[in-house]
């Protein structure tokens, strides 16, 4: 259950936007912070507000790979595979943080901090190989600096 | 006008026609999964390449993407499209089980044609495939995710065309999975269709799965008895049981589709209950038997109870074929009444509708779809004729206003609204929409007819059920030049029984029972209420369905159910339409005692074979009486129909 507040807070979200599915995005980022990731219940309380059926909120859920459908770390690490970033040395980096982490992309460590994600294009070619922790992007990643912007966090 | 040359054959289209349809207009085949006639393109598939030789686009180009412009050569058979039809192919069935001979679909499967026909026997990619978990779409749909190729096919029909909002695509990318939010039986009451166009086996009929191959069916085309619409259908049948219903083209009827209450009906075809047998007092009996036994009563009763106290009782469920020859039947046994209606309401509620349906404009299910303003008077079309429903909202899609106007038994606007949502599958097996009823088009909801602007639309449809018609349909018709109405009338040949009814000056089996003279009734598959039959001392029944009329009746004689004879019905517009034989009557080899095998009686016809077309022992019945024999029961003013092909949009009767 989300909080009145919050509730009401969407409810003037939709009824702004021209459509509501308009603001499903939205909507569906609020949720999956107030219960850390977009929960089974958080779909069908979203249709709810968005007056959709859970399917059609489900459809745009998994559409995209911010929402997560899962249970996620603390921190969710997004390392771009598309073709800039992999170009730049983006598999090494997202290999260097596996190995710093000591999870698999897609996996969270077992203290429930770090889940380690590949992507697609987060929009910062020219500043390739990029990564995103939490809402910050960070560009011109080297395996170095990836350590410096990871390893503060883990302890 | 574009003109293009296609596979150095000139074609001419209309404007918006793409290639593919252009090439399809002149019997040039070009591969596709992902356009369908009736949910147009979404260009997802890649294998319908062509080779744009010269004109305005060049190169390879998708066919179904593209329209038909003028100067445009094109070829389906260069080397280039060739290969690239070939490598689409390819990269479809990476992912897809290379198991078609334990597939359910196999045989029948669009995509193993095209596979075939794209010379892609063998395989390449040696990596692992993509899997699914499938889901339970309830009892009758099966799900297997892992056969899909992303076609689209299917969420687009669901959503789009059929408005249902419980199933649908999630996934990007390589994981994209069409299904439900979570497993559970699929709300839309047009579900069914899923089947006929997943062109492989992600979506087959659980009801039918792995009872018999395609090659081994038998097939042919019919027509719908579940309403008065008459959507065409493909009936498909194996050791004498109805396997399964798929929906047959008719762009004038049904467009592609059916709904699922005429796809998953097959029960009462194949029920272990049915007559099969003709019965004299509950004794089992030779068909000549019964006839010798049905004359001897009829003379009884006349000798008995003088002349007039025969009823021959037709219903609106009986083909034309053996309606037409009730009336001759009521000559032969001097019969006091002719009736095609038991209820005296819906024979006066009928009788005027069919007079104003052939003297005005009947609406076909296209006209609906193709209407810009639609009025939905007191009735639900989704509850009594779903298919009408869904040509509402086809015409919703496109811009039309729908307009509701409640009253009579409708009243309020509470038991109107609830014609627009898809509610229609709690009937089937009692599922409760796990949400808020989803509306299949937007209505507005308006006291009275006169409240529509009817002056303003171009091509209006009224949409009013026989058992709930307006007061002044008559007259709005007349007023409103352009206005086409569409009539649900209770049964599949209601349009036939009332037609003949009017005239034959047929009355009704209620008004001739009440007054007194009748004493013996020979019911044409006919369900006649019990207490019409209290106190009539000789009941003959004529069916195929164990109703219980015939559980009363001292004789039965067992008819042949649709799909087993040829025959003609008349749907609510008053289009004839003929429906072929799909089977030989008899009881289905599935269920029957093992222990019984191999039978020790000698037979020419299969257990439970010995059903006649209801009109077939109407004839038989008219030559006993009378010594005339009826070859052709369709003479007269019918006599034109003997040759209607059942592929065909069928006859309206008014043209007759």
């Amino acid at each position: 259950m989300i909080t009145t507040e919050l509730k009401n807070e969407l409810q003037t979200r939709i009824a702004s936007a021209i459509t509501n599915r308009e603001a499903a995005v939205d909507v569906m980022k609020a949720f999956q912070a107030h219960y850390g990731w977009l929960t089974d219940e958080a779909v069908v309380e979203a249709a709810g507000l968005l007056g959709l059926s859970p399917l059609q909120v489900e459809e745009l859920a998994t559409f995209y790979e911010m929402i997560y459908r899962r249970p996620v770390g603390q921190q969710v690490i997004h390392v771009c595979d598309s073709i800039s970033c992999w170009a730049m040395g983006g598999e090494t980096l997202l290999g260097h943080l596996s190995g710093v982490l000591g999870i698999k992309p897609g996996e969270t460590t077992p203290d429930g901090l770090f889940t380690l994600l590949p992507c697609c294009c987060l929009g910062n070619c020219g500043e390739a190989p990029t990564l995103m922790i939490g809402d910050t992007i960070c560009g011109r990643v080297t395996v170095e600096n990836a350590s410096k912007i990871v390893t503060p966090l883990l302890f | 006008m574009p003109k293009l040359i296609i596979d150095n054959i000139p074609v001419e289209v209309a404007d918006g026609v793409t290639v593919l349809e252009a090439a399809q207009s002149v019997d040039i085949p070009i591969p596709h999964f992902c356009w369908h006639p009736a949910l147009g393109k979404a260009g997802a598939c890649r294998v319908c390449a062509v080779k744009m030789v010269d004109g305005p686009v060049k190169g390879i180009q998708m066919s179904c993407m593209l329209p038909a412009q003028d100067g445009m050569v094109v070829s389906t058979t260069d080397p280039e499209a060739v290969a690239m039809r070939r490598n689409v192919i390819e990269w479809l069935m990476i992912n897809h089980p290379h198991d078609c001979p334990v597939c359910d679909e196999g045989g029948e499967c669009q995509l193993q044609d095209y596979t075939i026909a794209g010379g892609h026997g063998i395989r390449r990619y040696s990596g692992t495939k993509r899997t699914h978990i499938n889901q339970d779409l309830g009892p009758y749909i099966e799900h297997e995710m892992n056969r899909c190729i992303q076609c689209y096919r299917c969420v687009r029909f669901y959503q789009e065309y059929a408005g249902g909002t419980d199933f649908g695509v999630m996934g990007s990318a390589g994981r994209v999975y069409y299904g439900r939010f979570e497993d559970g039986q699929l709300e839309s009451p047009f579900s069914g269709n899923l089947v006929d166009i997943c062109p492989t086996g992600v979506f087959t009929d659980k009801t039918a799965r792995f009872k018999a191959r395609y090659w081994d069916y038998d097939m042919a085309p019919s027509v719908c008895p579940g309403c008065s619409l008459g959507c065409n259908t493909t009936p498909v049948a194996r050791y004498r049981e109805l396997l399964k219903m798929t929906a047959r083209r008719n762009e004038a009827v049904n467009g592609w589709f059916i709904c699922d209450r005429s796809r998953f009906a097959n029960d009462a075809v194949n029920d272990p209950q049915r007559p099969r047998t003709p019965l004299i007092d509950g004794r089992e009996a030779s068909r000549d038997e019964a006839l010798e036994a049905l004359l001897l009563r009829i003379a009884q009763i006349e000798e008995l109870y003088g002349s007039g106290s025969i009823a021959v009782v037709g219903s609106s469920r009986l083909a034309l074929e053996g309606a037409a020859l009730l009336p001759r039947l009521a000559e032969c046994c001097s019969a006091g009444a002719l009736c095609y209606f038991t209820s005296q309401e819906e024979s006066d509620r009928t009788l005027p509708l069919i007079e104003l349906l052939s003297s005005g404009k009947p609406a076909s299910q296209r006209d609906v779809r193709e209407s810009d303003c639609i009025v939905v008077c007191g009735c639900d079309p989704l509850q009594k004729a779903p298919m009408l429903a869904l040509a509402v909202r086809q015409a919703w899609r496109n811009g039309a206003a729908v307009y509701v106007v409640p009253f009579g038994s409708a009243q309020g606007t509470e038991g109107v609204q609830k014609s627009t949502i898809l509610q229609m599958n709690r009937w089937l097996s009692g599922v409760e929409a796990s949400q808020e009823p989803k509306r299949l088009y937007d209505a507005i909801s308006v006291h009275s007819l006169d409240a529509v602007p009817l002056a303003d639309a171009k091509q209006p449809v009224l949409i009013c059920s026989a058992t709930n018609a307006p007061d002044r349909l008559a007259e709005t018709l007349e007023q409103q030049s352009n206005l086409k109405l569409a009539v649900i009338f209770p049964a599949a040949n209601s349009y036939v029984a009332a037609q003949l009814a009017g005239a034959h000056g047929a009355v009704s089996l209620e008004h001739a029972v009440a007054t007194g003279k009748i004493k013996g009734i020979i019911a044409v598959e006919a369900d006649i209420p019990p207490q019409l039959l209290e106190g009539i001392p000789f009941v003959a029944a004529l069916d195929w369905r164990m109703t219980e009329t015939v559980q009363a009746a001292q004789i039965v004689l067992p008819t042949t159910a649709w799909v087993e004879m040829d025959g003609t019905c008349i749907n609510n517009e008053g289009r004839a339409q003929r429906f072929k034989k799909v089977m030989n009557p008899g009881v289905p080899v599935r269920g029957l005692d093992p222990a019984g095998h191999p039978p020790h009686i000698h037979r020419t016809i299969p257990p439970g074979g010995e059903p006649q077309p209801a009109w077939q022992t109407v004839a038989a019945l008219i030559e006993g009486l009378c010594g005339e024999q009826i070859t052709e029961p369709l003479s007269g003013k019918w006599e034109r129909l003997q040759e209607l092909a059942a592929e065909s949009e069928g006859v309206m009767i008014n043209d007759l």
